[in-house]
């Protein structure tokens, strides 16, 4: 049987289905001064062999984390496009780097409550902002899934 | 045995064996199908085909290469023309950022330019209006792809099974959503609501659950038409509830510490303007018992440490309060609905819930609910039950692969219990519980499980979309593609359709003038 080609559709510019009725963070220019640092397990659906990689980035001082991460291909979800309302973007910080973040805002703890696999010094990556200190640092997508397609371990039934 | 499982296609079978070999070749091109379009066949679909895009990079595939893999086709299933399930018909109308991620949904269907140099294509199919096990059977759909996923949710609801339930007032909390909300199934239902709430500002409902779906109901009960105005709340809804509910109770078996409900909804209840929010100390103090405290110490305790500060604010707030607004929220908790009475001048209508008080027993994590002996009938002109959505079975399925007592398919992380090639996701895979990311997690599970089993999808060729086409055209379905989804959603945001500016859309609720707009 023949492959069935499907229509092409013509390349159009981000597709929105909704207008943006909150912004998602701010718009920070690619000129704007720049730190680096470095996202831990980038890409979380590759199970275990991928969460020690690391992929080191640029990252606009004043942008979001959310921002950073898709600029990079970084597979963070942002569920409700960084506006607080999802907590799919939730990221896992050093202690000492978390310490010197800017304090949670009330809606952003409440959220967290609600994100998958909580940490002492988990935050939303749609509510952090890029600082000069940050520079260096290692951040922690969680790890989202079992992984036995490399590691050969079969599940066991519930 | 009649499982699901009626169509095997075995003949290519062929046993590889799968840990110790280092290249199996899968078929050249592999199709799909997901029976629903909500979070978790929109998740399933991002994530299987980002993830063998992924893996055929790097040959890591089950320790093998998955070089011959060329083409991945995926298609969505949707009994109704329009895709996104609760997201569109659960998530309430005044919660519109929750909704973005219709945005990163839509992207599936839609392909933008950032989309690279990729070894494997894929793509993606909205087959809008399509039910399966009503236009199409599950077999016929095992025949035409290599694999099929279950993603079509929850479709009915849990019942409490006590006396009166069939009384005219009692509504399970998933048929007043689905209706407010605009679904086409739901909107013959107005006319019940409309008769019980004839005078809002003079009525009293009681909402049996303490999950974020009871919260929503009595958010929405008490906003009324002001609170809500500037949502895509069902036009139909807004006239019913006028200016909103006189009172609302919503309440549960157990302690507030025990409640499924989260502290994002529990503080807007905090914030409604004209409406008091009322928590009875007493109440939060009868639950507070040891095994509660050592729940509020246990580890990952912070979601309720939290939500019990927030109840214990309330509880001194309304003590204190010589507030008195027009309309009040009541959280009750420790009662236990036991009878549905009907009102006295009508029997056939209800009017008041009967509950017992309970008390909590057990260990710290099992508490359960436990009788006192002593009661409270609550008024209510109306009650919704909101103690859980349900999942049902499709025509064929039975006690092997579906769990008629807990409403979920049986699987093993999403693969179905005892069919070829059939996987489940979501809802109907773990039950009701969850918020939108939940199933993200979730969608992963059971694509590892899908991508595990890819190598034994038989290798004969199958029609896959071409094969549904044709069948949907011989049984003469006239299915939404994404495009007619794109024009039925461009008809909803027309403002000569909106009440006001800011209204994000009003939604088409009969399903004939969605495909009208076609
Ligand atoms: C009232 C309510 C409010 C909620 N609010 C929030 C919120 O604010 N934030 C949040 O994060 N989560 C919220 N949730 C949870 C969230 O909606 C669910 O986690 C999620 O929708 C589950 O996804 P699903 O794909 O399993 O099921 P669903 O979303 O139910 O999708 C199932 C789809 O399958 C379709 N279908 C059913 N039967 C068939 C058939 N036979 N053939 C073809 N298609 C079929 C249905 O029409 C539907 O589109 C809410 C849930 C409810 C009930
Ligand atoms: S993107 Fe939704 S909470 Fe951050």
């Amino acid at each position: 049987m023949q492959a069935i080609r499907t229509k092409i559709r013509p390349v159009a510019a981000k597709f929105r289905l909704n207008p943006v009725r909150h912004h998602g963070g701010p718009k920070i220019s690619a000129d704007a001064p720049t730190v680096q640092f470095t996202f831990v397990n980038p890409h979380p659906s590759q199970g275990k062999s991928a969460a020690d990689e690391k992929l080191t980035v640029t990252a606009r001082i004043g942008e979001t984390l959310l921002q950073t991460a898709h600029r990079h291909d970084v597979d963070l979800e942002g569920a409700c496009e960084g506006v607080c309302a999802c907590s799919t973007c939730h990221l896992i910080f050093d202690e000492d780097v978390f310490d010197e973040l800017e304090e949670a805002s009330e809606d952003e703890e409440d959220m967290l409550d609600m994100a998958f696999a909580l940490t002492a010094t988990s935050r939303l990556g749609c509510q952090v902002k890029v600082t000069e200190e940050m520079e260096g640092m290692e951040v922690r997508l969680p790890a989202a899934t079992r992984n036995f397609y490399v590691d050969g371990h079969i599940p066991q039934p519930h | 045995m009649s499982r699901i499982n009626l169509i095997r296609r075995q003949s290519n079978l062929t046993k590889k064996s799968y840990y110790h070999s280092t290249s199996i070749s899968l078929k050249p091109k592999i199709s799909v199908a997901i029976v629903g379009s909500g979070p978790s066949a929109c998740y399933t679909a991002k994530y299987l085909s980002s993830t063998l895009k992924q893996q055929s990079k790097k040959g890591l595939l089950t320790g093998t290469n998955i070089d011959d893999l060329e083409r991945v086709d995926i298609d969505i299933m949707e009994k109704l023309p329009i895709p996104f399930g609760l997201v569109r018909m659960g998530v309430a109308p005044d919660h519109p950022e929750v909704k973005n991620v219709e945005n990163d949904f839509a992207q599936l269907f839609a392909p933008s330019d950032s989309e690279k140099e990729e070894n494997i294509e894929s793509s993606i199919e909205f087959f809008g209006n399509v039910g399966v096990g009503t236009d199409v059977s599950v077999e016929e759909l095992r025949s035409l792809y290599d694999v099929v996923v279950l993603a079509y949710g929850c479709e009915s609801d849990r019942k409490l099974g006590i006396p009166g339930e069939d009384l005219e007032g009692v509504y399970s909390a998933r048929e007043f959503v689905s209706w407010y909300n605009g679904h086409p199934d739901y909107v013959h239902m107005g006319e019940k609501f409309q008769k019980v709430l004839h005078d809002p500002r003079n009525s009293s409902v009681v909402v049996v659950g303490q999950g974020n779906v009871a919260l929503d109901c009595a958010r929405i009960l008490a906003k009324g038409r002001d609170g809500l105005n500037d949502t895509d709340i069902a036009k139909h809804a807004l006239e019913v509830i006028g200016d909103g509910v006189k009172t609302t109770t919503v309440l549960g078996r157990r302690g507030h510490v025990q409640g499924a409900f989260t502290i994002k909804e529990l503080r807007e209840l905090t914030k409604l303007g004209d409406t008091d929010f009322i928590v009875e100390m007493s109440e939060l103090e009868a639950g507070n018992t040891e095994a509660t405290q050592a729940e509020l110490d246990g580890k990952g305790a912070r979601p309720k440490i939290r939500i019990d500060k927030l109840l214990r604010d309330a509880a001194e707030k309304s003590g204190s309060a010589s507030s008195k607004k027009e309309k009040q929220v009541k959280l009750r908790f420790l009662l236990n609905p036991t009878e549905f009475l009907a009102k006295n001048s009508d029997h056939t209508r209800l009017g008041q819930v009967r509950c017992e008080r309970t008390k909590l027993e057990g260990e710290p994590g099992h508490q359960r609910a436990v009788g006192t002996g002593g009661f409270e009938d609550i008024t209510a002109d109306m009650a919704l039950v909101s103690i859980g959505y349900k999942g049902v079975p499709l025509p064929g399925m039975d006690e092997s692969n579906f769990d008629f007592k807990r409403g979920v398919v049986k699987n093993t992380h999403g693969k179905v219990h005892g069919v070829e090639n059939t996987f489940v996701s979501g809802w109907l895979k773990r039950g009701p519980s969850g918020i939108i990311g939940t199933n993200i997690v979730d969608a992963k599970d059971t694509v590892s499980s899908i991508i595990k089993d890819l190598q034994n999808v038989p290798e004969d060729e199958i029609e896959g979309r071409y094969g549904l086409q044709t069948l949907l055209a011989k049984k003469k379905v006239q299915y939404v593609d994404w495009d007619g989804f794109l024009k039925i959603d461009k008809e909803e945001k027309s403002k000569t359709r909106l009440r006001t500016d800011s209204q994000p859309r009003e939604k088409f609720t009969n399903i004939d003038d969605m495909l009208k707009c076609l």
